[in-house]
Order: C-alpha cells, then structure tokens, then sequence
C-alpha cells in the first residue's frame, strides 16, 4: 500500500513535470508557492504559467479522480456481481450517459451551463439507465444478480441501436460525439474537475463504508444474509454509488474503457482478495494507470496526441496478462 | 486595428473577392462551354486518375454523379450543372442548385455510397476527391466509371479542374476557370508577398484539438497566404495537437473553421486560451472551411480571406 501512495505520488510528479513543454520541478514549486501567497512572483515563463496552472494541473488531477472513480466503480460491481467481467459498462451507466452526451451534442446544446452541458446530460443518461435497469431486473423483493446482469447488457445493446440512429441522421456533429465516445481527460480545465470530485468522493466513501458487507458477498448470497449482512439493501446502496463513480468520470470524461474493468483485477493480483486492502488499492492503483496512460497519450508523439482509450487498453492488458501467467492460482470471487 | 499606418498596395479585399468570386463562376451561364464539335472532338478521352486506375469517357457523360462537395462545386462552375444527377449529401451545399439534388450518400456516417441508388440514376461517371472507399469496386464492377483526385495543393486544385474538364467535355471552360483563379491568386500572393509572414494556427476541431500540417491543401493556402504555419513540423496532414505546445508556440493569428466553434469570444474562453497572444490581441478569426478545405473554384476566394485574416492592413 505504501508502494502505491508512493506510486501516485511518482507519477502525479512526472505528469506535471513532462508533456509537451517540459516544465521543471523547480519552477512547479515556485509557482505554486506563489498561487499560495508564500513568496512573490518568480521569473517564469508566461506561457509556462498557463500551461502549468490552466492544461497540465486540471488534466493531471482529472486523471486521477476519473481514474480511482472508475477502479472503485469496478470493484464495487465485481463484488456485487461476483462475476470478473463486471465493469461499470454492464449496467447500461456508460452506454446512458453516451446517448445523453449525443443527445445534446445533436440538439446543440454543448454550450449550455457554462460548456458543462454534455456533461451535464451524460450524467442524467448515466443515472437514469442505471435506476431503469436496476428496476427491470427487481422481480418481487429481490434483485438476481444474473438477471441484473442481463437486463444490464440488453438495455446497453439497446441505446447502442438508438446512438447510431442518431448518430446516422446526425450529419454535422458526427466529429464531436466521436471523439466524445473515444474518451479523454485533456483541455478540459478546471469546471469539469469542480463538477466531478465531489461525487466521486461521496461515491468513494458509501464504498470504504461497505467493504464488510462486499467481504460477506464473496462467500455467496445467501451465506452473506446468514452472517447478518442485509443483502438487498447492500445491492442497491452498492449499485447506486459503482452507478454515481462511473456517470461522474463518464460524464466529465467520455467512454474510457479498460480502468474499471482491469484495475480491480490487477490489484486482486497484487494485494489479493480482501476488500479492505482491495478498495484502497483499486482508489490508488486506478488514479496512477490512468494519470500515466494520460502521460503517455500525450508525450509519445508530441505534440501530436493519441486517444488515452487506446493506451489504457495497450499499456494495461499486456501487464494484467504477465500478472495473470504470473500468480495463476488466485481466486476471483 | 484600423489606426495602423498601412501601406495601399493599390488592391483593396473587396476587388480580390468580386475577382475570385467570377473565377468561380458558380453557375453562371458564361461559362457554359459549348456543346458543338469543339468540346466534343477529344473524345475518346482516356485519362489516368489519382488513383492510378484508365478512365476512358467515349463521350461527354450527359448524367454526372459527384461524391464531394468540390467535385459538386467544379461541375457547376464548368457549366454542367444540368447534367449532375447525384450528390453526395448535406454538404453538397454549393451552389445553392446543388441542395436540390438526389443526394448518394449512405451507412452511419454518410461516406459510404448507395451503390443502387447511383445505377437507379444511370450515372455515366461518379467524380469522388476523398479517397479510396470500398464501394468503388462495385460501383465499377458494374460498368460506371469512379475518378478520383486527391489535391493537397492550390496548384493540385487548377491541375485537377483542368482534368476534369477534359473527362466532362469541357476543357475550355475549365481552361478559362483555372486561368481566372491563377490570376487571382497571383494578385493574392504577390500583395502577400510584400507583408513579413504572421505565425499562426488553424483550428480544424477543438476537443481535442486538431490542425492541419504539411500535406493538407488548407496548409498550402496559410502558407500562400503570408502564414507560417507553428504546426510546420507535423508528421501528419490533420494531426491532432496539444494545447500546450499551442500555448508555447503562441501564433500571432489563431484562424478556427467555421464549424469547430461559435464566435471567438467563445474560443477565448477555453482552458488556457488567455495565455495566447491571438486571443489577447483580438487576432481569433472564424473562417469559412467549405472555402479552403475544398479542392475546387472557390479556393482562392479562401486565399482571399486568409489573405486578410493575416494581414488586415493591408488587405483592408
């Protein structure tokens, strides 16, 4: 655990010093020094100033909170579900808060509420489909989790046929919603940042609250509710926050795949299955995977840029699968 | 901006743009070429397109297909528009003629053609400047002739007219045409010539951010029109950029295409904007993209524009 603080704090480190214009600790320091009254305006470039304070700052904490929101997301949903391949995809909240961002993008309405109207709509989308399919898989008092599941997939399959829709008879747009969906953290600045960290910190906390009862889960549904675990109250406090991590780092980020679904994985891996080691280390591990997947986007061809979707998926699955061939016996569950 | 001490180059932007507006001829019934034996003698014509695939016209294709907005463009400034059948879709949007045509496109994003519906038309030939696409094969395969151009250059673009109206039947129009647009351009870059190049970046999209480089035709233009372009050393033709070596770089000028945002106020305003010297001294322009991102007559009235953008006293 102190391997990853120590990790993040590398890594945040090196976000801000490289990129495009190298800026030098030195400089970063004295800077912020100065942001916090400390000492008086150093001799630093002007343009060093913006891109410090305004670009590589914001995106480097951007990284950070949509990273641990989406690693949290995960581990809440694999534990609930019990099942590996659950990410924060599976209950329809990505393919939601996508057809509320296209939705608006179509309708023109990007610029509402001070640019954060994409945001705004992605949120709603997320939430609302999470609440839908949460109550089509409700049969009488209880909430199967195969049932959830599949619920979850067929609601998801059926905004994706309402996105092309749209996104067919949508001529000039086509451009903004695609990049929307390939998902990024850059040039978004501060607002998106104000918007996202609060929820993510209250959909963080409901997790640390409930790492009992996801510990209880592992051992089945029914032993859970043996041991005092309230199940059904835990399923649908559990979903409801995976469901308001993942619609907020969606909705200020787009679709970036891979972070939700791997990183649970990888820390299984690493810290084993535990859920009180488990949960800080997804927080952890998902904010440095996707501040250096960001870093990388961004410096490999500079001042060029990849889709940060694409370095999740090639800088994460090579390393799960050396993980995986590594310590084959771990348990899933 | 207007207190500036400017030197009168004896051409004002007003006569640039009256003069690259006729080069376009858009339409207009002085450029139909005439339909007697002197269009018509070099046909058989066989010409090689962009792609590297014989084309051979037996005769004037009486019922044109066109599957870009600039191929759409030059056949109407040829004086063909009563023979184009087909277009591609909204954004065949020049002349105002060409909105009211039976429009090809097809699939999720409109690129792909309707291959049916172009035989339905009994299409002689299909003109498309984006490309290879998959849909060629068959269009060909069942006996309509594709050519193709692929311009990245002012001088690609009167190469290509001229091409084209060999393959039409109307080499002479498209010979007056190019000849009109060469003098304009001419006009453009020797008054060019004499301001000291503006730095400068244009917009093609925002979030992310994209540009052109080297290889585009819009990069061609910046550079005709007294720019020199901070994205010189761009591996690619539309590279996506960063908008902190934007920042660094700090252009002098900071052009955005028409359809990338709403007003410069609102490009001001984006994280890390207020750094820039552009944005600070109110050198934000909106530009007109179907003007300088199409290979066809209007491109010099794009020169024309940029041309002014980047040096407003003297094109004043």
């Amino acid at each position: 655990m102190i391997v990853l603080v120590a990790g993040l704090a590398g890594a945040f480190l090196l976000a801000v010093g490289l990129g495009t214009v190298a800026v030098s600790p030195w400089d970063t320091t004295r800077l912020v020094a100065w942001k916090l009254h400390l000492i008086g305006h150093p001799h630093v470039a002007a343009s060093t100033q913006v891109i410090l304070f305004q670009l590589r700052l914001p995106r480097v904490l951007l990284a950070m909170v949509v990273g641990a929101a989406l690693a949290v997301a995960g581990t809440l949903f694999q534990g609930l579900f019990r099942n590996p391949m659950a990410d924060p995809a599976i209950i329809g909240v990505s393919s939601g808060a996508a057809l509320g961002a296209v939705v608006v993008i179509v309708a023109g309405g990007a610029a509402a509420l001070g640019g954060l109207g994409v945001s705004a709509a992605a949120f709603v989308g997320a939430i609302v489909t999470a609440f839908l399919v949460y109550r089509l898989a409700r049969i009488g008092p209880a909430t199967h989790v195969a049932t959830l599941l599949l619920a979850g997939i067929a609601i998801a399959s059926l905004i994706s046929g309402v996105i092309s829709i749209v996104m067919s008879l949508s001529g000039q747009e086509i451009r903004s919603i695609y990049f929307w969906l390939l998902g990024g953290v850059g040039d978004r600045g501060w607002s998106s940042l104000e918007v996202a960290t609060p929820l993510v910190a209250i959909g963080i906390a409901v997790a640390v609250v409930l790492v009992g009862d996801l510990n209880l889960m592992t051992m089945g549904e029914e032993r859970a509710s043996q041991l005092g675990s309230e199940v059904e109250r835990f399923k649908r406090i559990s979903l409801g926050a995976g469901a308001l991590l993942a619609a907020a780092a969606v909705s200020v980020s787009g679709v970036i795949g891979f972070v939700g679904l791997m990183t649970p994985h990888i820390m299984r891996l690493v810290v084993g299955s535990d859920h009180r080691r488990l949960l800080p280390a997804s927080i952890l591990g998902g904010a440095i995977f996707l501040v250096l997947a960001d870093l990388a986007a961004r410096t490999v061809i500079s001042p060029e840029e990849l889709p940060v979707g694409a370095v999740t998926a090639l800088l994460g699955a090579p390393f799960f699968l050396w993980l995986l061939r590594r310590q084959r016996q771990v348990s899933y569950a | 901006m207007a207190t500036h001490p400017r030197r009168f180059l004896g051409i004002t932007l007003a006569a640039i743009v009256a003069f690259a507006a006729a080069a376009c001829g858009g339409g207009t019934p002085h450029a139909a070429p005439s339909s007697s034996g002197a269009t018509q003698s070099g046909f058989p014509v066989k010409l090689t397109d962009d792609d590297g695939v014989k084309v051979t016209m037996n005769a004037p294709p009486q019922r044109i297909v066109t599957f870009s907005p600039s191929d759409t463009e030059i056949v109407f400034a040829l004086g063909l528009g009563d023979r184009l059948v087909g277009v591609s879709g909204p954004a065949d949007d020049y002349p105002a003629a060409a909105k009211g045509i039976t429009q090809v496109g097809a699939g999720q994003f409109g690129t792909d053609l309707n291959v049916e519906k172009v035989v339905a038309l009994h299409a002689d030939v299909v003109l498309y400047s984006f490309g290879t696409a998959p849909w060629m094969a068959q269009v060909r395969k069942v006996g309509i002739p594709v050519f193709t151009t692929h311009a990245t250059s002012v001088d690609d673009t009167m190469h290509d007219i001229d091409t084209l109206g060999r393959l039409l039947g109307a080499s002479s129009a498209a010979t007056a045409l190019t000849a009109r647009m060469r003098r304009s351009a001419g006009l453009i870059e020797g008054s060019v010539a004499k301001q000291s190049a503006e730095t400068c970046f244009y917009e093609v999209g925002y979030n992310p951010l994209y540009t052109v480089g080297p290889g585009s035709l819009e990069y061609d233009l910046l550079q005709k029109a007294g720019c020199d372009p901070v994205t010189s050393g761009a591996k690619s033709a539309y590279p996506q950029w960063s908008v902190e070596a934007l920042v660094k770089e700090n252009p002098d000028v900071y052009l955005v295409a028409s359809e990338s945002a709403t007003s410069a106020q609102a490009v001001a305003k984006r994280p890390g904007y207020d750094g820039l010297t552009a944005v600070k001294q109110g050198r934000v322009d909106l530009v007109d993209s179907s003007l300088i991102s199409r290979p066809g007559p209007r491109l010099v009235q794009g020169l024309a524009v940029l041309a002014k953008d980047l040096h407003p006293e003297a094109f004043g």
